[in-house]
Order: structure tokens, then C-alpha cells, then sequence
């Protein structure tokens, strides 16, 4: 095994994965770097989703490498372990927990000792209580902290769950159409959250929304039938013959 | 006077006695003589005499003897038929009047039971008939009696039948194999015949030989030819208990596949549903014994399409009362229906009773099949034909009908199903009702082989879910197997483990599959089913 | 720890001191004519309800606040039960009918010659109780392993846990298990050296009821309002957006889970010296599913609930199979289907939602979002 010598954060290569003969994903192979945000694109059954399962252990691949900081085999790890490597991943839909107040949301996301004796025995820190201060003035949801997260709009779930990523503090964030069901305001503050974001991490936004990704202006990679179609700035990648005839069809 | 008379009559019986000897003397009238002196030894005698002799009363002579008609005294011995009319054994002529009053029935012990026994064995192997022929030759291979080995080989020279040849041969290797002074060929010889028959008759025969070590050694090793072919019949006999079982969970679990397997409805009143349909059976029965008993024949097949329709219609009720305020929330679901099976048992039990009721089997169920060394029992067979039947009958169903389309494309996309125009409600309500329903003709199949009571249902609902889970849900395929995976592994594990602990064992089996595969068998792969 | 003590968890704890205090002074200090007595075969009537309560909040803490609906807490209430057991049986030494001195009459009657290995210890009281706490614990334990590690939830985890109970009771109904077969273990003669039928005991056993019961209720109380209490909670509500955070699930679900199966156990090893026998149909899957209608009925994820609840439903059924034995599964058949349909939060639940919208209605209208546009 010979790692790269300055490791990409995120490197998959050649990853396969199939159900029942269908292939999920088709020798796929990217690299993103830190601190570096990219975009994914792509028709549905891309495979987006399943890139996404593969690097946070949801599932494994049939073959293929998939390396974290060039030393971490994330298809022998779990999901747990792979959050804990620093891995946060935003689903599709949002997800936070209904019955828990926002605060709370936030603190159970907190980098934390994850074992169930310290966390029954931990009590919380004023450091902790200000993380979660300055989180919340960050997602603009200070003022329902107290709240029941189910309370919240969805536009509101949206950004708990991204504040519930950053609580992580993750290295790599996988955020699944953060734009799904928003608001022309909210799509455009949302992409002013991530380019905030990725000035001191990696993010990876997988959106159809051709004005979100423009928002975001960063590197485009488009998938198809599991594999890379293209790779480039958006404009290079929507000039691209195959993927003009992807995603118009013959 | 008296003197004189006496002493005449005395004279009368002894001329008589010389007429006869003179007249008729030949070896069945001396060994007919025999019977008249009361020593076993001397009936024992007499009945091989007789039975050799070729006389055409010898056959009427030994069964009289058998059934305690033959008497005997004085010289005479005479035939009493079972309406009491009397014919002397000699001449065969009747004897008018009461019977002589110096006449006693021949006595008979083990030793006289088992020369008669033989007696008529070799006797009756010329009967034209050929039951009789084959009846005749089981009996001698029975009594092994040396003596009836001339008209054995006699019988076999003659004889057309393949069927009553094959146990001739056996009979009489039999013979030569148990008596003495025989040549160590011809027993080896004999021991092939016996092996060819390789029942436990010729098992036991084989095991108790003794004599030259040749002989013992052919023996011993046509005696474990035997055991493992018999073993394997065993095999084969509990394969079909387990396939017999298979159907009975099949039967149960069926229904389940649909309203769990399909819809994701937990159903634990599932087993009521089947207790009501074996209820049906019950009152079909009744009605039928009181109103029009030619019909008993039918019965089960009247109560089928009743019982499909009491326990469909039983639940839809329940579907649109309780299950679908209940939709996507199966733990809630569990309960609710736990609550209607208590209810339904309870309702069942007040109506009919807490004890088992009495449903009865068509003649043309009972006896059995044999086939090879296997014994099938036809209620069984039915079960299994009708557990298969009902099988395919639902999978055509399923794929052929609009019904099973309708049920398939809500059961994979609710709502797009209901953007395309399909009710939805409804179908949701006829997929219950299916899935009750053939539980109910189950119920109708299982009131054969099960008792008959409130509590018919709970015995069936654990394993049924069993069977589902096992065979993967949402996989009619998957029941079948599962249902012949379980059935047969539980009887073929029950010698070994017994009933209980094989159950036992099962169930932690399955505990554990479910651990490696939680979905079953035939498991759906892919990213819509984690959704 | 003020989050522990909230007004609820005072007025649990305020009523079975109560309790407590009042049952023994009633049984004991009352006239037997006056309106004041407790008849002796209340006293164990009413243990025998404490005990069963403790199961429910046993099934709560892993229903209600994990999202585990196991249908086998029966199992590990029976063998909390049958340590027990086992350990009144060895009390009973030579008065047996076959007067043994170390075997138990039911392997005297089998032709037994000697103890089996695992009943030795069990004449040792600390041991009996280590084996009540350990034997649900270890299986719970060993069965939640496989189960949760290979992410078996839902109604298959349902209907395993159901398998679990099934087995369990076959094979105690087999009299090779040692465990006295389909008669269970019966004619106890002391605990501890009091005479187990004594009204005095008895009063004594309901005390210790009252104060496992309080003392579980606390602890149940500790855990779900720290913060791994709010991990379960999490994990019964989105369980995978847990796993993403790092939460290592199974084993959350496992601790608690083995901590249930404990508390099971010592609500049987409580119950059998009140009811004087335990036997394999404690093992009766049907027992399982009526617990988790009891917590139903009192109101899930909510403890006090799960003790109401018990109580509850446990005095209808003395009521209904004494007056009208007929209808009690109609009762209790209802009561499962009213409860899911019509109040799927129980009583406690239903209770806090009205008493939450009284309070809401004078100051509607929160405070304005702070994401300008939020599509409400």
C-alpha cells in the first residue's frame, strides 16, 4: 500500500457497487482535497446517494479503495467510526431529532466522548455551552434554542442539521440538496453558509439546482451511471457533449 | 334290558368304527384318527398329516380346528359350522340332529396354534385365489415350518403371479435359513432372497442366524444392507412428515406473507383468522349431519369458500375499523390486533365453548397410501396437495390479476399509486381480506389434523411469523421455502432431540438467521428497501 | 440532579413512601372490622402489583425512550423469578414430602440422585440475588449482542424477542431442565428465615417492593434525563442520523437493554415470593405483549406512565375475573385497540397534552424566526 506522500483528505478509487447486478456505482474514482468544496452533480440514479453510503459506511463497496487522510480504510469502518474520523454527512431529507429542543440537538452533536458510560456521567461544560451559543448564532436559530426541533419550518430543519454537522467538527462534510424545498432567500443564504464553511473545511454538495451550484461557484464533478462524466468548473461541465446529451437525452 | 341294549350299542359303534377304517382308510382318515385321542402331540401329528393328505375337507378340518369347531370323540371326528349344523370330517356328509353327546372339541395350545397356523399356510397355497395364495405364503414365511417346504416348492413350481412368487421364495428361504441340516449354499442363497425383501420381518431373521461362520458373516452383512436401506426409508418417511408439517406452516403462513409480507401489517390476530375458518368447518359439519347427512362427504369442500368469505369478511371489517388508522406505525399496529385476537378467541369461546369441538374426517380422507417402505396418510396428502394448490392459486393472484397488481404497486408506491387513479383504501382493504381470508380456508384444512378449539390460532401465529421472516419478506417464494425448510429440519431433527428441544433448537436457529440476514431468505436488495 | 426530582417523579416517590407506610399500618394496626383494614391477602396482592409495575418501567425504559418493543421482558421476569425461586426451594431443606434434605421433592420424585451443577450457590441468599440481577442480564446481554449488532430493529426485533420467550418456556416446561418442568417451584416454606406466609413477612415483602420499585424509578429517572437518556431518545427517533454523528447505536441499545432485562428480573424475584410460585407459564409470550399494554395504557416514555399503567390495568383484571371472568379479554382486548387507536400517548401522555395546551393558550405567538423567510 503506498499512500500518496501529501494525502488527499478524500481519495476513491476504481469503487464498485452493485445490487443484484445493478451497478450503484461504476469503477468510480475522486479525489477532494482540504478544505475544498465540490460540487456533484448529476441525473437521478447517478449514484450520487450510494457515493455518498460508501464513504460514511453505509455501505461497502464490492471493490475499490477508499481512503480518509490517506491512512483510514473507510470500507472496513462503521458509520460511527467514520463520523468520529471526522466525517459529517447532511441527509437529503432533514433530519434532527423531533422531540429533542434545538440546544439539545446541537449539544448531542457535540465532539464528544461517544461511549455510552461517559456520556451517562457527562455533565455540561461552560465550553460547551458557548460552542453551542456561537453555533446557533451561526444557523440564526438562537432564539429557538428552546424549542422542539419538530416545531421548526423546514427550511429551519435545514440549517439545525447543518449546525448539528459543524458541532461535529468535521473535516469533510457530505451535504445531500441542502437546497431541496428552500426558498429563493433561504437557497441563496444557504450558499453563503457552505462557502463560509469550506474556508476551513471540505464540503461536498450534491445538488440539482444548476443556480445553487452556480451560487456556489466551485469545481463541478458530474456522475452518470456511477461513473465521472465530467470534471471542471460548471460552465466547462455544461459545455460538455456528454453531458449535454445525459442530461437531454439523444 | 339295559345291559343288553348297552352292549348292543357298543357293538353298533364298534362295527361302525371297522366299516369306517375298512371302507375309507388312507392317510387323511388315520391322521383324522389322531384328533380323537386328546394329546397335543397327537393333534399336532394330525394336523400335519391331514394338511398333506390333499383330502379337499382338509382345509374345512384345520380352520374348524382353529376356531375351536373341530370335535372329536369316539372314533369320529366331526365339523361344527358356526350356525351349529354338523358334517363328519371323514365322509363329509351332514350329520342330521343334535350333536352326539360323547363329542368334545379338540383342545389346542401354542405348539397346535402355530402347526395350524402353518398348517393352513401351506395349505391354502394352491388356493385358486391369489389373495389367498399370498395370504398362505406370508403365513408360512411366519411360521418358518420346515414341514411346508414340500408343498412350498410344490406351490412355487406352479405358481404365475410375480407378487405371490416373490413371497414364496421368501417363505421358503425363510424356512431354509431357520431349519436344520440345511447346505451353507443354499442358506447364503437364502440369505439374498431375504435381503431382496429388507423389511424388519427379514431383518430380524437375518439378525438371530447362527450355524457356520460363512453363513453368520453373509447374514450380518445382508442384516446392515438391510438396516441402512430401512434407515433411509426412515429418512424418507420423516422427509414427508416434514413436508406434511411444511404444509401446515405453509398453510398457516400464507396469508401472513400477504397482509405482513406485502402490506407490513403486523397481524397477530392472524391465527383467529384461521381458528374461525376451522369454526366454519365445524358448523358446515353440523348443519350438514342434521339437514342432509348424504352431503358429509362435501363438507370441507362447502366450507371452504364459506370460510374464505366469514374470515375475509371478518378482516376487512378489521382492516377498515382498526388497521388502517394504524398505517405506518407496525408496532402499534401489533398491539391493536394482539387485542382483536383476545377477542375474537373470547367471542369464540363464548359462543362454542372452551373445549375442542368435534369436526369430522370424510371417508375419503382416512387410510393410508403405501408406497415403498412409506406410509402416507391420506388426510395428509390432502393437505399437502391443497397446500401447494393454494399456493399457486395466490401467486397467480398476485401476478395475474388486477388485484395483485394493484396490491404490488401500493405495496411499493403508495402515493404514486394513488396519483395514478388506484383507491388505495381499497385495495388495502381487499389485501386484508385476501390475506384473512386464506387464512380461513387454512383454518378450514388444519380443523383435519388439529384440535378444534378457541386457542387453535395462538399455536400457529409464532411460527407462521417465523416462516415469513425466515423466507424474507414480501416473497411468496420466500414462504414456500421457508415453510418446507422449517417443517422438514423440525422432523428431521426431532428423532435426535426429541419434539421439544427440536423445536427449541429451531427457534434459536432461526433467532440466529435473522442475526445474519435480517431480511430473511429471499431478501429484497437495494436502496428502496432501506427507505 | 434537579433534573432528576421534577414534580412527578416527587409525587411518585411521595405516594409509594406512602404507600409504604399506610399498607403495613393498615394490615397490622387496623382493627380487622374496622373500614380501615387491609385484609391479609391484599397485602400480597398489592406486592404482586408493585412488582409488576417495576417490570412495566423495566419495558419502558427500552420501549419508550429506545424504541425497542421487546415482546420477551416476560422471559427475564421469569428467570429473575425462578433465582428466586430456586433459592426458596433449598430454604425449604428436609420439610419437603419426601423429607430430602438437598434435593427439592420434584427430583426426589424424578429419581434424581444428586443437585444438578447450577443449583449449587442458590441456598446462599447474596448468591440467589447476584443470579436474580445476572441471569436476565447475561442473556439479555448475549441476545441483544447479536441482535443489535446486526441492526435487527422493528417489528423483526419484536417478534424474535417474542421467539426468545417461546423458547425459554418450552424448554422449562421440560422436566430434564431441572427447573421442577410443567409444576415450576412451589410449596416455599421461608425466605430468610420468616415464614414466607406470615403476615408479617408479607408486609415486609410489600415494603421491599415499594422500595425497589421507588429505588428503579430513580434510576430509570437518572438515565433518561442525562445525557444518554437523550441519546436514546435520539436513536428511537432517527437512529441512523445518530449513527452519523458518531454514536456507536447497538451499544447504547445493549446497555440499556441489559439494564431493562436487570430490572425484570428483580420484579419476578420480588413477585414469586409474594404469589408463593413461579412456573413456565410465566414465560407465556401473551405475558410479554400485556406488559407493553400496561406502559401503553399509562402513557410510554414517561416512567410514571408505565407504573400507572401496571397498576391500572392489573387491578381491572383482579376486578374483572373475580365479577365478570367472561368479559375480561373483551376488556383487555379493547383496551389494547382503544389505547392504539384512540390514545396512543396513555393516560400520563394524554394528561400532559391538555394540561400543556391550557397552559399555552394565554401567550400564543412565539417569537419571530430569524431566518428571514422561513416557509412556515
Amino acid at each position: 500500500m503506498n499512500a500518496p506522500v501529501t494525502p488527499t483528505l478524500l481519495y476513491l478509487d476504481n469503487v464498485t457497487v452493485s445490487f443484484d447486478g445493478f451497478r450503484a456505482l461504476n469503477a468510480l474514482s475522486l479525489a477532494i482535497d482540504h478544505a475544498e468544496m465540490r460540487a456533484i452533480i448529476g441525473p437521478n440514479g447517478a449514484g450520487k446517494t450510494t457515493m455518498m453510503d460508501v464513504i460514511t459506511g453505509k455501505t461497502r463497496p464490492n471493490e475499490g479503495t477508499a481512503l480518509f487522510e490517506g491512512s483510514y480504510d473507510l470500507t472496513s469502518l462503521d458509520e460511527a467510526d467514520i463520523a468520529q474520523l471526522g466525517i459529517g454527512r447532511k441527509f437529503q431529507t432533514p433530519t434532527v431529532f423531533d422531540m429533542h429542543s434545538v440546544e439539545d440537538n446541537i449539544l448531542l452533536a457535540l465532539k464528544d466522548d461517544r461511549r455510552p458510560f461517559p456520556t451517562l456521567f457527562s455533565r455540561r461544560t461552560r465550553l460547551e455551552r458557548e460552542r453551542i451559543d456561537a453555533l446557533l448564532e451561526r444557523v440564526r436559530l438562537t432564539g429557538h434554542r428552546h424549542r422542539k426541533a419538530s416545531e421548526l419550518s423546514h427550511g429551519q430543519k435545514q440549517w439545525l442539521e447543518i449546525g448539528m454537522l459543524l458541532a461535529q467538527e468535521p473535516k469533510l462534510l457530505l451535504v445531500d440538496e441542502p437546497a431541496a424545498g428552500m426558498t429563493d432567500q433561504e437557497t441563496a443564504d444557504t450558499a453563503d453558509l457552505l462557502r463560509d464553511i469550506a474556508k476551513t473545511r471540505a464540503v461536498v454538495v450534491v445538488e440539482h439546482d444548476m443556480t445553487f451550484v452556480r451560487d456556489l461557484g466551485v469545481k463541478v464533478t458530474c456522475l452518470h451511471e456511477g461513473s465521472v462524466l465530467a470534471e471542471g468548473s460548471l460552465d466547462a461541465v455544461s459545455a460538455d457533449e456528454r453531458v449535454i446529451e445525459v442530461y437531454l437525452g439523444r | 334290558m339295559m345291559i343288553l341294549r348297552d352292549s348292543l350299542r357298543a357293538l353298533l359303534v364298534l362295527l361302525a368304527l371297522s366299516w369306517a377304517s375298512v371302507a375309507m382308510a388312507g392317510p387323511y382318515e388315520d391322521a383324522l384318527q389322531k384328533f380323537t385321542t386328546d394329546s397335543y402331540a397327537d393333534t399336532d401329528t394330525a394336523i400335519v398329516g391331514v394338511a398333506s393328505s390333499g383330502n379337499p375337507q382338509a382345509l374345512a378340518v384345520v380352520e374348524a380346528l382353529r376356531d375351536g369347531r373341530l370335535l372329536a370323540g369316539a372314533g369320529r371326528v366331526v365339523i361344527r359350522d358356526a350356525s351349529g349344523a354338523m358334517t363328519d370330517a371323514a365322509t363329509g356328509q351332514a350329520i342330521a340332529g343334535a350333536a352326539p353327546a360323547d363329542l368334545k372339541p379338540v383342545r389346542v395350545n401354542n405348539r397346535v396354534r402355530r402347526a395350524i397356523e402353518a398348517a393352513l399356510g401351506s395349505m391354502t397355497l394352491m388356493s385358486p385365489d391369489a389373495g389367498k395364495r399370498l395370504d398362505a405364503a406370508r403365513a408360512v414365511f411366519r411360521s418358518k415350518d420346515a414341514a411346508a417346504l414340500p408343498i412350498l416348492d410344490q406351490a412355487l413350481a406352479q405358481e404365475k403371479d410375480a407378487t405371490v412368487k416373490t413371497i414364496l421364495e421368501e417363505a421358503r428361504a425363510a424356512i431354509l435359513l431357520s431349519a436344520p441340516d440345511i447346505s451353507s449354499a443354499d442358506r447364503i442363497a437364502a440369505i439374498g432372497v431375504l435381503k431382496a425383501r429388507g423389511n424388519q420381518d427379514a431383518l430380524a431373521l437375518l439378525s438371530s442366524v447362527t450355524g457356520a461362520p460363512e453363513v453368520v458373516e453373509a447374514a450380518q452383512a445382508a442384516a446392515a444392507g438391510i438396516r441402512s436401506r430401512l434407515e433411509l426409508w426412515n429418512a424418507l418417511q420423516n422427509v414427508w412428515y416434514g413436508i406434511s408439517l411444511g404444509s401446515v406452516l405453509l398453510l398457516a403462513a400464507i396469508g401472513l406473507a400477504i397482509t405482513f409480507g406485502t402490506m407490513g401489517v403486523i397481524n397477530m390476530a392472524h391465527g383467529e383468522m384461521v381458528m374461525i375458518g376451522a369454526y366454519t368447518t365445524f358448523v358446515v359439519q353440523e348443519i350438514i349431519r342434521t339437514q342432509m347427512p348424504g352431503l358429509f362427504g362435501a363438507s370441507l369442500f362447502i366450507a371452504l369458500p364459506l370460510a374464505f368469505v366469514v374470515a375475509g369478511g371478518i378482516g376487512i371489517l378489521i382492516e377498515r375499523t382498526v388497521i388502517r388508522f394504524l398505517y405506518g406505525r407496525p408496532l402499534e399496529t401489533l398491539l391493536a390486533t394482539w387485542g382483536l385476537s383476545l377477542m375474537l378467541q373470547q367471542a369464540v369461546r363464548s359462543i362454542f365453548g372452551p373445549t375442542n369441538r368435534e369436526v369430522g374426517t370424510p371417508a375419503w380422507m382416512s387410510g393410508a397410501l403405501e408406497l415403498g417402505g412409506l406410509s402416507l396418510t391420506y388426510n395428509r396428502i390432502a393437505i399437502v396437495i391443497f397446500a401447494f394448490g393454494v399456493f399457486a392459486a395466490l401467486l397467480l393472484v398476485m401476478r395475474y390479476t388486477s388485484l395483485g397488481l394493484f396490491v404490488r404497486a401500493v405495496t411499493q408506491n403508495r402515493r404514486m399509486a394513488g396519483s395514478m387513479g388506484i383507491r388505495t383504501n381499497r385495495i388495502d382493504a381487499l389485501a386484508f381480506g385476501l390475506g384473512s381470508g386464506v387464512a380461513g380456508i387454512a383454518g378450514v384444512a388444519l380443523s383435519q389434523i388439529d384440535n378444534v378449539s378457541p386457542n387453535l390460532g395462538q399455536g400457529y401465529i409464532i411460527d407462521s411469523f417465523m416462516v415469513v421472516v425466515f423466507g424474507g419478506v414480501g416473497n411468496l417464494w420466500g414462504t414456500l421455502v421457508g415453510a418446507m425448510t422449517l417443517g422438514i429440519a423440525n422432523k428431521l431433527l426431532e428423532p435426535y432431540a426429541g419434539a421439544v428441544l427440536g423445536k427449541i433448537v429451531l427457534l434459536i436457529a432461526i433467532i440466529l438467521f435473522i442475526q445474519r440476514r435480517p431480511r430473511g431468505l429471499f431478501a429484497l436488495k437495494g436502496r428502496a428497501v432501506e427507505a | 440532579m434537579s433534573q432528576v426530582f421534577d414534580r412527578r417523579t416527587i409525587v411518585v416517590l411521595v405516594l409509594l413512601a406512602a404507600a409504604a407506610i399506610l399498607v403495613p399500618a393498615m394490615n397490622m394496626l387496623a382493627a380487622p372490622g374496622s373500614a380501615f383494614h387491609l385484609s391479609d391477602h391484599l397485602v400480597p396482592l398489592l406486592g404482586k402489583y408493585l412488582a409488576f409495575a417495576l417490570l412495566a418501567l423495566s419495558v419502558d425504559l427500552v420501549w419508550g425512550y429506545c424504541g425497542i418493543l421487546s415482546l420477551g421482558h416476560g422471559a427475564f421476569f421469569a428467570l429473575g423469578g425462578y433465582a428466586m425461586g430456586m433459592y426458596l426451594m433449598r430454604q425449604i431443606g428436609a420439610r419437603g414430602v419426601y423429607a430430602n434434605p438437598t434435593l427439592p421433592d420434584f427430583m426426589v420424585f424424578l429419581n434424581w440422585k444428586e443437585l444438578p451443577w447450577f443449583w449449587y450457590g442458590f441456598d446462599w441468599f447474596p448468591f440467589a440475588m447476584l443470579m436474580v440481577l445476572l441471569v436476565p442480564g447475561l442473556l439479555a446481554f448475549v441476545f441483544g449482542w447479536f441482535a443489535f449488532r446486526s441492526r435487527v430493529t422493528g417489528v423483526y426485533l419484536s417478534i424474535i424477542t417474542q421467539a426468545m420467550t417461546f423458547a425459554l418456556m418450552l424448554a422449562f416446561f421440560r422436566n430434564d431442565m431441572g427447573f421442577g418442568g410443567n409444576n415450576g417451584l412451589t410449596d416455599f416454606k421461608d425466605i430468610l428465615g420468616f415464614p414466607i406466609q406470615a403476615a408479617s413477612t408479607r408486609v415486609v415483602l410489600f415494603v421491599a417492593s415499594a422500595v425497589a420499585l421507588a429505588g428503579g424509578y430513580l434510576l430509570c429517572r437518572w438515565i433518561v434525563t442525562s445525557k444518554l437518556g437523550k441519546v436514546l431518545v435520539a436513536v428511537r427517533d432517527a437512529e441512523s442520523r445518530t449513527r452519523f454523528l458518531g454514536y456507536r447505536v447497538e451499544h447504547y441499545k445493549l446497555a440499556v437493554f441489559t439494564l431493562s432485562a436487570m430490572l425484570a428480573g428483580v420484579a419476578g424475584a420480588l413477585y414469586v415470593p409474594q404469589v408463593g410460585i413461579i412456573n413456565p407459564g410465566e414465560f407465556a409470550p401473551a405475558n410479554s405483549i400485556e406488559v407493553v399494554i400496561w406502559v401503553a395504557v399509562g402513557g410510554r416514555g414517561t416512567l410514571a406512565g408505565a407504573i400507572l399503567g401496571a397498576l391500572v390495568v392489573n387491578a381491572g383484571k383482579t376486578w374483572f375475573t373475580g365479577a365478570l371472568p367472561e368479559l375480561w379479554l373483551f376488556a383487555l382486548g379493547g383496551l389494547f385497540v382503544f389505547v392504539t387507536l384512540l390514545m396512543p400517548k396513555g393516560i400520563l401522555g394524554t394528561a400532559e397534552e391538555w394540561w400543556e395546551r391550557a397552559r399555552r393558550k394565554p401567550k400564543a405567538g412565539v417569537a419571530p424566526d430569524a431566518l428571514p423567510s422561513a416557509a412556515e
